[in-house]
């Protein structure tokens, strides 16, 4: 037991600290083309690409904010008094001497660069805007993988960059969608030549610091033919009054053959609106596999996709989240079938404490002709209290007798007698209910890299301390 | 000082009285057996001592080495030296046993200290061999899918694991077959001795045969009506229950 | 019209719901009631009978024991007369959550007639009602309805079959049910819609328990181009209990949108849905079921099923199971499945030289059992059993 490696350090006590703003440039509040231009400008974009932000502006725009199904806590977010563009114009620095001592400290203090050493294959830190840091071991470079900010990744690798970019999530595909495509800045460029396999982990960490803020970035993975790569994202953002926005749009591209573990643990503040749009292609016999854990944040909208798209390719979503009072996980899955023989599975399971709310929401298609498809789901939620609330909304789509689907839900409590069972073992209330939930997601976190499963164990401590009664 | 000893004790759930005046005093290295036909209030004197909160104690005094347990939540109650063999062990799914023992011992321990691992592993497998539990056990969620022996044997190793200074085994020995009454026997025997106060609650005699008690009580209506020592059993076990019957009006 | 934007409406193909070229006044006289009564005899010494054709009554009849102890079994436009009371509290009161209250409206403004069966406190009916609707002229737009109030601990079963005159006919429907069960009352509901071929069908029923009230109701739906299905429980009293059981078989291009809602709203209430739907050919379908647990409903057990069966290649089943619970203390899941007949046990079958079209029949009906058995009327599950039956023999 216990020789796990120490923590990730991303618990929101240790986030809620908040450097002085020193911002070079700032697109000031508010978005319109103006803004768009400032942001191609102090970028040096070309026009196709200043072009592609003009024309999702405009789709942002016409679209309606998704509430006639999603929750109206959407009504809260304010686009005229967010700012859409802070950053230091420092290009991101390959050695951590090298970064802003403000900055740097920032990360120092989420013990990233403790991380690197240990157990990263490269990492990648944005701050607010831009990325501060970008750095791969050198081995991992020169088996000829690229892992670096897309701002850098679009001027260094324009061709492969171009032909992947949007091709999974179109401008247009939600509002938030939109809102990304026009304003996107940092995120991760990852490419993996054919056959490599990544053996630790590339990381990357967003981190929030000016207040009123929108953090956009725009991530792209291509996994080569026959490679294999794991990315593990986290986040924090300082507990600040008002709203901020993060609406990240991640695409990722498993080529034949090839398997992408994507993994998040998402720890926002209670202020942030975490809209987020994940979706991934898999092609012949390619497996994406995405972890996705939601503990922070106001309100979380994400449903991590795969389009299976080649024959046999296998999409795996595995989700844990936990709303506790004032927030709301909504949170899912989507499934889209497009080749025979394709498998996914989705595992969710979702704890309420207080007054907190979280939604399952997926959908499972298999269009018509296809045959040999298969999909489980589960969804498992737990209430702690009274108030918690717990939704589920599956919508399944089978066509052609030659697939099957299997879509299960339930919804449990910690039972009273339990926890007076683990009591008379001489454990507080408290840890009784930890002990639990942590047994609740057990079979799920068991699947996580060790690190990750550490850290989540200890983030539901955490959360779930002072919640009975 | 030394003893567990309830006086006076009255417990009802919700309106409804259980104990009437209930006293007991199990003195530290003695094994008490309670015995009485079911609904006699046996296994509500458990749980009330245990703290759970279904039960509502209205007067009386329940001491643990002079220390009032009445006021304590029933993790205090544990940690203060009280173990609690459930007739119906709770299941905890996805916590497996080791996890679960652990963070009970590690919650006896001082803030700041830390469990030793490898101390702890030694412990709980030599409590597992002298309990014949197979090892693999120990990963499996605790009391999850368990037969009624495993549930039982689980309890005794827990019992075992956390040294408690008084332990009340309810109805241990109930939906036994003879090799798992005589395998968890073996183990409370082998947990007798000076440090440990043991209250037996039982329905059969048949147990009695196997962990011999010192102090036999029959237990009718919510109190105590007679005391004696292990033949008392015997007795009880020729006569039948009816016997005590008859008994109660005296006593009362 | 609703949109699919609408979530209520997900799925649903709404192009076709056009209510351009539907008689909605029909001709006054009744119309061959000799032959419709025969083709309405479903079972054996029903406590009473009423028979529609289109729209208008053309028999009834009633116990007449049960009429001197205070049943009311009449059609709305007698009722209206005798008993405006009771309808004046309960006609159309009931509000409606699954998206076709504008239809309810449209019934409501063109309903002619339907029924009211009213069981007085205590009494204890074994013997079912039956109402037969039939639609009889082609492109009539017809509105069956359905009133059923049992008072507190009575207990009373009722039929309603849903028929066209020729199987092919093309008719408008817009159907409204209204079950409303006392304390301690039990209803049991059995509906059997066959309506033409060539209909646009909408059915919404809408059921209402009191206090350890039970309400069991299963539907069979056959008949149809294109069937909206509304049913919405609400679990008023502590302690009461619905059942919601459904089965259906769709060929050609027949579409079948069910809607469902398990509302949850005291204590102690228990609820159990289970809807299964076979597919052929082009055929669709859509199951969007909602349970609904209220703060105040605690220990409550709710559980909802959907099973569907592909059977060709162009079939479509789409499965919406919803939850939404703000209690904690309760049981509830839902399950949802999409699969297609087991080759093994297909093969098993040709291999004892049972043909393949034979041998999935009596696979589907293999699938129905489970809901078949429930129903605990040999005459009824008969009944059921020859109208799928009968489905099949049209293939």
């Amino acid at each position: 037991m216990s020789t796990a490696p120490q923590a990730i350090d991303i618990d929101q006590e240790k986030g809620n600290f908040q450097m002085p703003e020193e911002h070079t440039f700032d697109a000031g509040v508010g978005l319109s083309e103006g803004v768009i231009d400032y942001i191609s400008d102090v970028k040096n974009e070309d026009q196709w690409i200043r072009d592609f932000r003009k024309k999702a502006l405009k789709t942002f725009n016409a679209k309606a904010l998704p509430t006639h199904w999603a929750s109206k806590d959407l009504e809260a977010i304010d686009f005229d008094k967010i700012r859409y563009y802070l950053a230091s114009g420092q290009k991101p620095k390959r050695s951590w001497d090298d970064v802003p001592d403000d900055i740097k400290e920032t990360f120092d203090r989420l013990g990233i660069p403790e991380n690197e050493r240990k157990f990263l294959a490269g990492v990648e830190a944005q701050f607010d805007s831009e990325a501060a840091y970008s750095n791969i071991k050198e081995a991992v470079g020169k088996q000829g993988v690229i892992f670096m900010g897309s701002t850098e990744g679009l001027k260094k690798h324009p061709e492969i960059f171009r032909k992947w970019f949007g091709k999974v999530i179109p401008t247009g595909d939600n509002k938030f969608s939109a809102l990304n495509s026009a304003t996107f800045s940092g995120g991760s460029f990852i490419y993996i030549p054919p056959g490599v396999k990544v053996s630790h982990p590339l990381q990357a960490y967003f981190r929030i610091n000016a207040e009123n803020f929108g953090q956009f970035e725009r991530t792209l993975i291509i996994a080569d033919e026959g490679s294999e790569v794991t990315y593990m994202e986290g986040c924090t953002a300082p507990k600040f009054d008002t709203a901020t926005l993060h609406s990240a749009v991640v695409e990722l591209v498993a080529l034949k053959g090839a398997k992408i573990e994507y993994i998040t643990v998402q720890n926002w503040s209670a202020n942030v609106f975490n809209l987020v749009t994940k979706r991934a292609i898999a092609e012949e016999e390619a497996t994406v596999k995405w972890i996705d854990c939601n503990i922070g944040s106001r309100l979380t909208m994400k449903y991590p996709g795969v389009i299976l798209k080649g024959r046999k390719a296998r999409g795996e979503v595995l989700s844990i989240a936990l709303a506790n009072d004032g927030q709301h996980q909504d949170t899912g899955a989507k499934m889209i079938h497009a080749a025979d023989e394709t498998t996914s599975n989705i595992i969710a399971k979702s704890i309420s404490v207080g007054e907190g709310r979280s939604t399952y929401r997926g959908m499972v298609h298999m269009p018509k002709h296809l045959k040999g498809c298969k999909n489980n789901t589960e969804c498992d939620a737990l209430l702690i209290n009274k108030n918690s609330r717990t939704d589920t909304y599956p919508a399944i789509t089978v066509r052609g007798n030659k697939n099957s689907v299997q879509h299960e839900a339930s919804v449990s409590k910690v039972s009273a007698e339990q926890i007076f069972y683990m009591q008379q073992r001489g454990l507080t209330e408290g840890e009784a209910m930890s002990l639990s939930v942590n047994g609740f997601v057990n079979d799920l976190t068991r699947q996580f890299p060790m690190e990750y499963s550490v850290e989540l164990k200890r983030l539901i401590d955490m959360e779930m301390e002072g919640s009975v009664g | 000082m030394s003893q567990l000893e309830i006086k006076n004790l009255n417990v009802s759930i919700g309106e409804k009285p259980i104990l009437n005046d209930f006293s007991l005093t199990v003195p530290k290295g003695e094994v008490h057996a309670i015995m009485g036909p079911n609904g006699t209030g046996k296994s509500t004197l458990g749980k009330a001592l245990a703290g759970h909160p279904d039960y509502t104690v209205s007067s009386g005094e329940a001491l643990l080495d002079g220390l009032s347990l009445l006021d304590l939540e029933p993790d205090e109650i544990s940690r203060a030296g009280l173990f609690m063999a459930f007739q119906y062990p709770n299941e905890i799914p996805g916590v497996s046993i080791a996890n679960f023992i652990r963070a009970a011992v590690q919650a006896r321990l001082d803030e700041g200290e830390n469990l030793v691992a490898t101390e702890y592993y030694k412990d709980l497998y030599h409590q597992m061999d002298l309990l014949k539990i197979d090892r693999k056990f120990t990963s499996r969620s605790v009391n999850e899918g368990f037969s009624g022996g495993e549930k039982k044997r689980c309890e005794i190793l827990q019992m075992a694991m956390l040294k408690p200074s008084y332990a009340i085994l309810d109805e241990t020995d109930s939906g036994l077959d003879i090799d798992a009454l005589k395998i968890v026997s073996d183990g409370v025997n082998k947990l007798r001795g000076e440090n440990l106060g043991i209250l037996l609650i039982t329905h059969y005699q048949r147990l009695l045969e196997y962990i011999v008690p010192d102090k036999v009580h029959v237990m009718w209506d919510g109190r105590i009506v007679k005391s004696g020592d292990k033949d008392l059993a015997l007795e009880l076990e020729s006569n039948g229950y009816d016997w005590i019957k008859e008994l109660a009006p005296a006593n009362a | 019209m609703p949109t699919r934007k609408n979530e209520e409406w997900r799925f649903a193909n709404i192009n076709s719901f056009t209510l351009d070229g539907y008689d909605f006044v029909l001709p006054e006289k009744a119309i061959g009631s000799q032959e419709l009564a025969e083709k309405s005899d479903v079972i054996s010494n029903p406590s009473g009978q009423i028979i529609f054709a289109d729209n208008k009554p053309i028999l009834q009849d009633v116990d007449n024991d049960l009429k001197t102890k205070g049943v009311i079994w009449e059609p709305l436009s007698e009722a209206l007369k005798h008993h405006s009371d009771i309808l004046k509290d309960y006609f159309m009161a009931q509000n409606l959550h699954l998206g076709s209250e504008k239809f309810a409206a449209l019934h409501s403004a063109f309903i002619s007639d339907g029924y009211l069966l009213y069981v007085p406190k205590g009494l204890v009916i074994d013997r079912p009602f039956i109402a037969n609707h039939w639609a009889v002229s082609d492109k009539a737009a017809i509105f069956p309805h359905t009133l059923v109030i049992a008072e507190e601990s009575s207990t009373v079963t009722l039929i309603d079959t849903f028929n066209a005159k020729l199987p092919t006919q093309e008719n408008f429907i817009c159907a409204f049910s209204h079950f409303l069960a006392g304390a301690n009352a039990t209803i049991n509901h059995r509906a059997f819609q066959n309506w033409g071929t060539k209909t646009l069908g909408i059915h919404i029923n809408a059921a209402t328990t009191g206090k350890d009230a039970t309400v069991n109701s299963l539907g069979v739906n056959l008949g149809c181009q294109h069937l909206r299905s509304e049913h919405q429980s609400l679990l008023q009293g502590d302690g009461s209990h619905i059942e919601m059981l459904s089965l259906c078989v769709a060929n050609n291009d027949q579409e079948l949108d069910q809607r469902t809602l398990q509302s949850h709203r005291a204590a102690h209430t228990t609820s159990n849905l289970l809807y299964k739907n076979a597919l052929m050919d082009k055929s669709k379908t859509i199951f969007s079921g909602l349970i609904k647990v209220a703060e105040e409903a605690q220990q409550t057990d709710a559980y909802q099923t959907n099973r569907n069966l592909l059977l060709s290649t162009t079939a479509e089943a789409n499965a919406l199971p919803g939850l939404e619970i703000k209690a904690d203390d309760v049981k509830c899941s839902h399950g949802a499945t999409t699969g297609q007949i087991d080759e093994d046990q297909l093969f098993y079958m040709l291999a004892r030289g049972i043909d393949p079209h034979k041998a999935r029949e009596l696979l589907v009906f293999g699938f129905f059992e489970e809901i078949i058995s429930k129903i605990g009327d040999n005459e009824l599950a008969d009944y059921i059993r020859e109208l799928i039956q009968t489905k099949f023999q049209h293939m």
